[in-house]
C-alpha cells in the first residue's frame, strides 16, 4: 500500500509539473503538443548531470538537476516559441516535430556520449542509479522524493502566479483575447514567449522525475512513452486550473502506479490480468476522461490562434 | 518576359517545391552541424553516406538491391504519409496514422499466420481494422470535441500494447520476433509479378510499390475530381462554412479518417506480408513509420504526387542512415533530419509569404 | 495664444500594397467638442485611427498634441498622450470581471501582486462622477452591452484619458441606450474632455457632434460645423453623390403562407436560459417580413433553429405547408430555403475555395454539376458561375477562378446574393445582409430583397440597422430576450416607438 502511495505522489508529481507547464502555455495562447519532446529533453539534461555527479552531496545534485532540466527544458521550448510566436507556424505540427525531435536528438547525443567513453556501447541508456538515491529520504519504508516537494511547491506558486499577481492577469488575457490585451498595451509576444517558456521549465523538470521515478537507468530511444499527452490530458480534465489540475493528477498517477506496483497486491495478481493491460491503462483512462470532459471544455478562448499585430 | 518570371515566383506549385527545397537543404545541414558538434573527422562521409543511401555500394548490381530494399519500406511510407494528408485535408492532424499502422501490421501477421489467409483477404481485414480505429478519432472528434491528436496518442500506445498481446499467439518460441511468413504464412506473401527481377532478385520487392504510387494518384483523382474531395476540403477550409451548405460535415470527418486509418494499415500490410521483417512483441515504442509520415506529407507540399517524391526521400535518408559509421554515430541522425524536416515545414507558410512578397516588390520595381 | 487643439493629424498620407488608405488627410480635434469623423466603410476611418494609435506608421504627415509635434510608435504612446477608444468591438476579456478589464494593462501592485481594493474604488468613484453604472465584480459574459459599453468608458477614464474616441459606438444600442450616451458624452465634454466620435449615422451625428470631418475613398473631403449643415449635406459629402434614402416598393398584397413558425423555443450556448422562447410568426408569399431588435437577443439562434445550424427544443416549422422541424439543412436548402448568413466569413464563403467554387456551394450535388459516378463537372460549374457573375455584376480579379478571399466584401456579399436567389428559393432567410458594406451595395441589395417580394416569394429579414427595419419591411416584429414582444407596420410606427419595444419597455399583450 505504501508503495502505491509512493508511486502514485511520484507519478501525480510528473502530471502535475507537466500539465502546469500545459497549462501556462495555453494560457497564454499557445497549445503545446510539444510536452513530450520537452520532458525527454529535460530528463536528458538531468540525466546526465546525475550520472557525472554521482558522489558529490546530494543537495548538490538535487539542485544542479534541477537546475539543468529546467534549463533544457527551457531552451528546447524556445524552438516552439520562435516557431509559434514569430513566424505563426502551425502549432500542431511543430509540437509534433518537436516530439520525434527530442526523441531523435536525445537518442543521438547519449549514443554519442557513450560511443565516446566505450567505442563498443552503442546503446541510448543512461545510468544514474548512485546519484538517485541523494533524491530520496526513507521516511519508515515510504520512500519520499524531493521532487514531490519541488511538485507541490511548484503547485502553488502556480497558482499565485496565475490568479494574484500582474503577470499571471496579463497571461490570461493574452490567451483569452490577445487583441484586447494589445489594446492596452501588453506585448503579446512577450506574455506568449512567457507562458511558453515556463511551460519548457515545467515540462523539463518533469522529464526528469519522470525517468527516476521508477527506474535507474534510461533507454532514450523509447522518449516518455505519451507521458507528455496523458499531462495534456490530466490539463483538460483540470480544466486549465491549477488546483483541479492536482487532483486530476493524483487520479491519473494512481493508474499508472497501478502498473509498477500491481503485483504487490493479492487480489490484482489473482484477477489474473497480462501486465500489459496494466500498462495500457493510463492511456484507456485518459481516452475515458477526455470523452466525457471535452464537450464543455474551458479552454483559452484564443489558444492555438497565431496573433498577428496587423489583423485586429 | 519580366511578367513571367513574376508569376513564376507567385505560383503555388513553383513556391510549395522551392519551400520543400529549403526545408530539405536546411535540415541537412542542420544534421551535419549535429555530425560536427559530436565528430568532426567524419561528419563529411557521414552526412555524405545519407544522402547517398544505396549508392555507397560501389557495384551496380548490390545497390539495385538496396534499392529495392528502400522501395519496400518507400510503400507504407508513402501509404502513411497519404493517411496524414487526407485527413489533413478536412483539418485533422493524423497522428493516428502510427497505430493505425500498428494496427494494421498486428491484423494483418495474425491472419496471415494464424488463420493462413491468403494476402490479398490479410490486407482487407488489416484495412477494415485501421479503418475502424480511425472511425473511433473521428467519433471522439466530432461528437465529443475530443482533440484528435490527443486520442490519436492515447490509441497508438494502446494498439502497441494490445497488438503485442495479440502477436504473442504467433510468435517464435524462442524469440520475441513472429513467425516468418515466408515460412509458415506462404499465402499471405505478396506477389511480386517479377519485379523482384528488376532489382537483383531482391524478393521483398513485390506489387507493393506500384500499388502505392497507383493509390496516391487515386487519392489525389479524389480530393481534385469528385464531389467527395469538394466537400472534404470545404470542410477542412471552413467547417462552419460546409455545414452551413449542408454538407454532413460529422460524417465526413468520420469517413475521413477512416480511410485515412485503412490507408495506414494498408501502408503495414504492404511492409509486412513483404517478409522484410518480423514483429518484436516485445517492442516498447510505437513503430516510426507513422509519424515519418507525417513529415513526407508536409514535404510533399500535402500534394499526393508531391508526397510520393517526398516518401521516397524521407526513406531514402532514413536507409541511409544505417550505413554511417557506428562507431561515431548512431542510425537515429536521419530521424534526427528527418524531425528537423517536419519542423522546418511549420514554417512553409512563412516562407511562401516571403516569396510571394519578394515577388510582388519585384514585378513593382519593373 | 494658446492652441485650441486637442490633438492633431495633419496631412496623413498612409499606403498599403496596391491601396491609398488614407490620403493626405487632415483632423484637427478641438478641446472639449464632440468632433464626428464620418464616412462609408473602407473610407479610411479605422487606419487613420491605427495611425493615431501608432498600429501603423503613415508614409507622410504629422501628429500634434497642443500644437506640439509627437511621435506615436504603439498604442502604448497614444496612452501617454491621454488618448482612448472605445472599439466597435469591445475588447474586453469575456472571463474577467469588469474591474479585472478595467486595471488590465495599468494594474496597480506592489511587488508583482495585484492590488484590487485601490482599484476598486477609484472605479466606483469614476462611475458616480459620470454617471456610469457598473458593478465592479460582474463577469463580462453576463452583463448587457450596455454595462459592456461602459466598462469600456471607465477603462479610458479610469487612466485619466483626456481624448476619448468612440469608433461606432451606437451599434449594439437600443434607441433609448443611444440616447444616455449621448448624454454621457455630452456629460463628459463638459468635464473638460475631448471626444472623436465615429459614425456613419448621420441623425446620431447632427444630434450631438460640434464639428465633422468627411472620408471618402481614404481622401479628406472637408470639415463642417454642424450648425451650418443639414444631413443631405453631410450624406452628399459622405457618398459623392445624392442618396435616395427611400427603398422603392409598389404596394403588394401578400399570397398564401410560405413560412410558418409555431411555438419555437431554441437552446443557449452560453446560459441555462432558452434563447429563443415560444417563437411563432408567418411569411407570406410577397412580403418581406422583419425580425428587429438589439444583437443579442436571440435573432442569431433563431435563424440558426430555422435553417437547422442548431436543433431546436420544442416547436415546429413549417415550409410550404412541409414541416421541416427536423429536416437537415441539406433537407430545408433544397426544398425552397435560402439563407444569406449573418456572418458571410464563418458561414457564407469557404474564403479559400475560388469564386466558382464557391457559387455552387449549395448546388455542387445535383446533377448538373455532379456526375453519376461522383465527379464533378468542372464545365458545368465553370459556365453556371460565368453567367451569375455576369448577371449580378459580381466584380473579381480573374473571374471564376479569383480566390474568393482576395475579393470586396461587398462583391463577396453579392456572390452569396446571388448563389442563394438564383436557387429560386420559396423562401429567403437574409440575416443582416447589409452589414459592413458602402451605400452602392447597400442600395443594390436593398433592391434585390425588394425584387424577391414582387416576384411573389417570402422574405425574412433580421437586422439590427433602424433605418433599414424601418424602410426595406412590409411588417417588422421586434425580438426581445429571446421573444417576439411586438408587431409594427413600419408605414405607421417611429423610432422611439420601435425602440420601446427593442429595450423590452412596451410590449404586446398576448
Amino acid at each position: 500500500m505504501t508503495l502505491l502511495l509512493q508511486y502514485t505522489l511520484l507519478y501525480a508529481s510528473v502530471l502535475i509539473l507537466v500539465a502546469l507547464g500545459g497549462c501556462f502555455s495555453e494560457r497564454s495562447g499557445v497549445i503545446n503538443l510539444g510536452l513530450e519532446g520537452i520532458m525527454v529533453m529535460g530528463a536528458l539534461g538531468g540525466a546526465l548531470t546525475m550520472k557525472y555527479m554521482a558522489g558529490l552531496p546530494g543537495i548538490v545534485i538535487v539542485l544542479t538537476t534541477i537546475l539543468i532540466s529546467a534549463l533544457f527544458g527551457l531552451i528546447y521550448s524556445l524552438l516552439l516559441a520562435v516557431a509559434c510566436i514569430n513566424f505563426k507556424a502551425d502549432q500542431t505540427i511543430v509540437g509534433t516535430a518537436l516530439n520525434l525531435l527530442g526523441t531523435a536528438l536525445a537518442t543521438v547525443i547519449v549514443k554519442a556520449v557513450n560511443t565516446a567513453a566505450n567505442p563498443d556501447d552503442v546503446s541510448s541508456n543512461v545510468q544514474y542509479i548512485a546519484a538517485k538515491k541523494s533524491l530520496i529520504v526513507n521516511i519508515g519504508g515510504f520512500e519520499f522524493n524531493w521532487f514531490m516537494l519541488l511538485a507541490f511547491v511548484l503547485l502553488i506558486t502556480a497558482y499565485v502566479l496565475l490568479y494574484k499577481t500582474r503577470f499571471g492577469l496579463r497571461l490570461m488575457a493574452c490567451g483569452e483575447h490577445p487583441q484586447a490585451a494589445d489594446s492596452v498595451g501588453i506585448n503579446v509576444y512577450k506574455m506568449r514567449y512567457a507562458g511558453v517558456m515556463i511551460s519548457g521549465v515545467l515540462g523539463g523538470l518533469g522529464g526528469i522525475v519522470y525517468i527516476t521515478a521508477g527506474v535507474s537507468e534510461w533507454k532514450f530511444e523509447n522518449g516518455v512513452a505519451g507521458f507528455g499527452f496523458l499531462a495534456l490530458a490530466v490539463m483538460i480534465f483540470g480544466q486549465w486550473k491549477p488546483l483541479r489540475i492536482a487532483l486530476a493528477a493524483l487520479l491519473f498517477g494512481m493508474f499508472r502506479a497501478l502498473s509498477n506496483v500491481y503485483s504487490g497486491f493479492d487480489f490484482l495478481t489473482a484477477l489474473n490480468i497480462p501486465s500489459t493491460v496494466y500498462n495500457m491503462m493510463p492511456y484507456i483512462i485518459s481516452l475515458l476522461v477526455l470523452t466525457f470532459t471535452s464537450k464543455n471544455s474551458k479552454a483559452p478562448k484564443a489558444e492555438g490562434i497565431p496573433y498577428d499585430k496587423g489583423q485586429r | 518576359m519580366k511578367k513571367e518570371k513574376r508569376s513564376f515566383l507567385q505560383n503555388n506549385v513553383v513556391q510549395s517545391l522551392l519551400a520543400s527545397l529549403i526545408c530539405i537543404v536546411l535540415g541537412l545541414f542542420i544534421g551535419f552541424i549535429v555530425l560536427l558538434f559530436i565528430n568532426p573527422s567524419g561528419a563529411v562521409d557521414a552526412i555524405l553516406t545519407i544522402i547517398k543511401n544505396f549508392m555507397v555500394f560501389p557495384n551496380g548490381n548490390i545497390a539495385l538491391k538496396y534499392l529495392g530494399n528502400t522501395l519496400v519500406k518507400t510503400a507504407p511510407l508513402l501509404m502513411c504519409a497519404l493517411s496524414v494528408l487526407f485527413s489533413y485535408k478536412v483539418g485533422l492532424f493524423n497522428i493516428g496514422a502510427a497505430g493505425q499502422y500498428v494496427i494494421g501490421a498486428g491484423v494483418a501477421v495474425y491472419a496471415a499466420l494464424a488463420w493462413q489467409l491468403p494476402w490479398w483477404l490479410c490486407a482487407l481485414l488489416a484495412m477494415a481494422a485501421g479503418a475502424a480505429l480511425g472511425a473511433v478519432s473521428g467519433l471522439l472528434k466530432s461528437y465529443f470535441n475530443v482533440n484528435e491528436v490527443i486520442s490519436g496518442i492515447m490509441l497508438n500506445w494502446i494498439s502497441l500494447y494490445s497488438m503485442n498481446m495479440l502477436l504473442v499467439k504467433v510468435k517464435e518460441d524462442t524469440s520475441p520476433y513472429t513467425k516468418q511468413i515466408a515460412i509458415h504464412g506462404k499465402a499471405a506473401l505478396l506477389p511480386s509479378l517479377g519485379l523482384d527481377k528488376l532489382f537483383y532478385n531482391n524478393k521483398y520487392v513485390t506489387i507493393a510499390v506500384p500499388l502505392a504510387v497507383l493509390i496516391a494518384v487515386l487519392v489525389w483523382v479524389v480530393l481534385e475530381k469528385t464531389k467527395f474531395g469538394y466537400e472534404l476540403k470545404a470542410t477542412g477550409m471552413n467547417k462552419n462554412a460546409a455545414k452551413y451548405s449542408g454538407m454532413a460535415e460529422k460524417r465526413n470527418i468520420i469517413v475521413t479518417l477512416m480511410i485515412g486509418g485503412a490507408l495506414a494499415a494498408l501502408g503495414a500490410t504492404m511492409f509486412y506480408l513483404s517478409g522484410y521483417e518480423q514483429w518484436a512483441t516485445s517492442q516498447s515504442s510505437v513503430p516510426g513509420m507513422g509519424f515519418n509520415g507525417i513529415a513526407a506529407a508536409f514535404l510533399g507540399g500535402l500534394n499526393p504526387i508531391g508526397t510520393i517524391f517526398a516518401s521516397f526521400f524521407i526513406q531514402h535518408i532514413t536507409e541511409g542512415g544505417a550505413y554511417v559509421d557506428k562507431t561515431m554515430y548512431s542510425s537515429q541522425i536521419s530521424d534526427l533530419i528527418s524531425s528537423l524536416i517536419i519542423y522546418l515545414c511549420g514554417f512553409v507558410l512563412f516562407m511562401k509569404h516571403v516569396m510571394s512578397k519578394h515577388a510582388a516588390k519585384k514585378g513593382g520595381k519593373e | 495664444m494658446e492652441n485650441p487643439y486637442a490633438i492633431e493629424m495633419l496631412n496623413i498620407t498612409k499606403v498599403f500594397p496596391g491601396i491609398v488608405a488614407n490620403d493626405d488627410i487632415t483632423l484637427q480635434l478641438k478641446k472639449g467638442e464632440i468632433h464626428a469623423l464620418l464616412g462609408e466603410n473602407g473610407a479610411g476611418k479605422s487606419t487613420l485611427m491605427s495611425v493615431l494609435f501608432g498600429l501603423y506608421q503613415p508614409e507622410k504627415g504629422v501628429i500634434k498634441k497642443d500644437g506640439k509635434e509627437v511621435k506615436v510608435n504603439n498604442p502604448n504612446d497614444a496612452n501617454e498622450l491621454g488618448i482612448g477608444m472605445v472599439h466597435q468591438h469591445f475588447k474586453l476579456v469575456e472571463c474577467f470581471s469588469v474591474l479585472d478589464n478595467i486595471i488590465l494593462g495599468v494594474e496597480p501592485c506592489k511587488h508583482g501582486f495585484l492590488q484590487k481594493n485601490a482599484a476598486r474604488k477609484k472605479v466606483l468613484e469614476l462611475s458616480e462622477k459620470y454617471g456610469l453604472q457598473v458593478n465592479p465584480d460582474a463577469i463580462i459574459e453576463d452583463i448587457t452591452v450596455g454595462m459592456q459599453q461602459r466598462t469600456e468608458i471607465l477603462k479610458m477614464l479610469y487612466r485619466d484619458n483626456e481624448i476619448l474616441i468612440f469608433d461606432e459606438p451606437t451599434a449594439v444600442l437600443t434607441p433609448q441606450e443611444i440616447e444616455e450616451l449621448m448624454k454621457i458624452m455630452k456629460n463628459l465634454v463638459a468635464e473638460g474632455k475631448s471626444i472623436l466620435f465615429i459614425s456613419h449615422k448621420l441623425n446620431e451625428i447632427m444630434s450631438v457632434a460640434d464639428r465633422c470631418t468627411v472620408l471618402r475613398k481614404g481622401k479628406y473631403v472637408g470639415t463642417v460645423e454642424i450648425k451650418d449643415t443639414t444631413k443631405e449635406e453631410l450624406s452628399r459629402m459622405m457618398v459623392g453623390r445624392d442618396v435616395d434614402f427611400v427603398v422603392q416598393k409598389e404596394e403588394k398584397t401578400p399570397g398564401e403562407v410560405i413560412f410558418d413558425v409555431e411555438n419555437l423555443s431554441v437552446g443557449s450556448k452560453t446560459s441555462k436560459k432558452d434563447a429563443v422562447k415560444n417563437v411563432s410568426f408567418r411569411v407570406r408569399a410577397g412580403e418581406i417580413v422583419c425580425i428587429a431588435g438589439i444583437d443579442g437577443n436571440g435573432q442569431t439562434e433563431l435563424v440558426y433553429g430555422l435553417t437547422g445550424l442548431e436543433p431546436v427544443k420544442s416547436g415546429k416549422i413549417a415550409l410550404c405547408g412541409k414541416d421541416i422541424t427536423k429536416a437537415s439543412i441539406r433537407k430545408r436548402n433544397t426544398s425552397g430555403m435560402s439563407h444569406i448568413p449573418e456572418d458571410r466569413h464563418k458561414h457564407g464563403l469557404v474564403l479559400d475555395y475560388t469564386l466558382e467554387d464557391n457559387i455552387v456551394l449549395q448546388r455542387y450535388f445535383e446533377p448538373e454539376f455532379t456526375g453519376k459516378t461522383g465527379f464533378l463537372k468542372r464545365g458545368n460549374i465553370r459556365a453556371y458561375a460565368e453567367r451569375l457573375i455576369e448577371q449580378y455584376d459580381v466584380r473579381s480579379g480573374q473571374g471564376p477562378v479569383t480566390l474568393a478571399r482576395s475579393m470586396s466584401g461587398g462583391n463577396q456579399q453579392k456572390a452569396i446574393i446571388a448563389r442563394e436567389i438564383d436557387k429560386d428559393p420559396q423562401l429567403l432567410v437574409a440575416v443582416q445582409p447589409t452589414r459592413g458594406l458602402d451605400v452602392g451595395a447597400i442600395e443594390y441589395i436593398h433592391r434585390q430583397l425588394v425584387a424577391q417580394r414582387d416576384a411573389g416569394r417570402g422574405v425574412l429579414l433580421v437586422s439590427l440597422e433602424l433605418e433599414e427595419v424601418l424602410s426595406v419591411p412590409d411588417r417588422i416584429l421586434v425580438m426581445y430576450e429571446g421573444e417576439i414582444v411586438g408587431e409594427l407596420d413600419p408605414k405607421t410606427t417611429t423610432a422611439e416607438e420601435l425602440g420601446l419595444y427593442m429595450s423590452g419597455a412596451k410590449r404586446e399583450e398576448k
